[in-house]
């Protein structure tokens, strides 16, 4: 039990972190101030929505009879605010894109892998 | 779209059992637009939900996502506890098997 305890209090120390980050960089960009307080509020209203999410998102990967969450079930959380969920359109189109890109590379390098093989194995043959 | 969703008396019945103090009769037209807009999106969730399924029927499943999405339904309320709360004995006979099956135990089939 305490070693979850310390392990809940690492995970929000992480979360807290990275979103004192973010409030900095939002902060310097408005030119305004940001309490201490007021980040840790951010930092522990980000844990506890988390909590919601991982929820859902496993309620809604069920539900699709799969074991994985995947992008579908993201998108179904972000459903509802329209703003959000074109955000979450768009950048679910890059990734794809991204993934796309990097799985014709890896074709294309094990395709001249394969041909530079065969090559060898020519040249072997010709010189045997 | 004068005609509401669901007759004026029973809407007007059920809004003055779960309301704890005297209800204006006036109200009627803005609890009828409400109750408009939460079909529309219920209809809208529900698609969704089934589509997400990759299915065309809506099924217990999706209204029941739906109403843990919703928070009606949690780990500590289940649906089953809310059927037997809020609706009458014929509707709990076709949502709970076990009810009809005498001294029969039927397991739960949506599982």
């Amino acid at each position: 039990m305490d070693e979850k305890e310390a392990h809940t209090q690492r995970l929000k120390a992480a979360v807290h972190y990275t979103v004192s980050k973010i409030c900095q960089s939002t902060v310097a960009e408005c030119e305004k101030q940001i309490s201490k307080q007021a980040v840790a509020a951010i930092a522990e209203t980000t844990f506890r929505q988390c909590e919601i999410f991982a929820k859902d998102l496993e309620a809604f990967a069920r539900h699709a009879k799969r074991q994985t969450i995947t992008v579908d079930d993201v998108k179904l959380l972000a459903r509802r605010s329209t703003a959000l969920s074109s955000h979450m359109q768009q950048k679910s189109e890059e990734l794809a894109m991204n993934n796309q890109e990097l799985k014709e590379k890896r074709k294309k390098n094990a395709a001249k892998r394969k041909s530079k093989e065969m090559e060898g194995n020519e040249a072997e043959e010709t010189e045997s | 779209r004068s005609a509401g969703v669901l007759p004026k008396s029973y809407v007007m019945s059920v809004f003055k059992h779960f309301a704890k103090s005297k209800v204006a009769s006036d109200v009627y037209p803005v609890i009828s637009d409400i109750l408009q807009r939460y079909f529309d999106r219920l209809a809208d969730d529900l698609e969704a939900y089934s589509a997400h399924a990759k299915r065309k029927t809506i099924e217990v499943e999706d209204v029941e996502l739906l109403m843990r999405r919703q928070g009606f339904v949690t780990d500590s309320m289940p649906v089953n506890v809310l059927i037997e709360k809020f609706l009458p004995l014929e509707y709990r006979k076709l949502l709970i098997p076990v009810a009809t099956s005498g001294n029969k135990v039927v397991p739960d089939q949506r599982r």
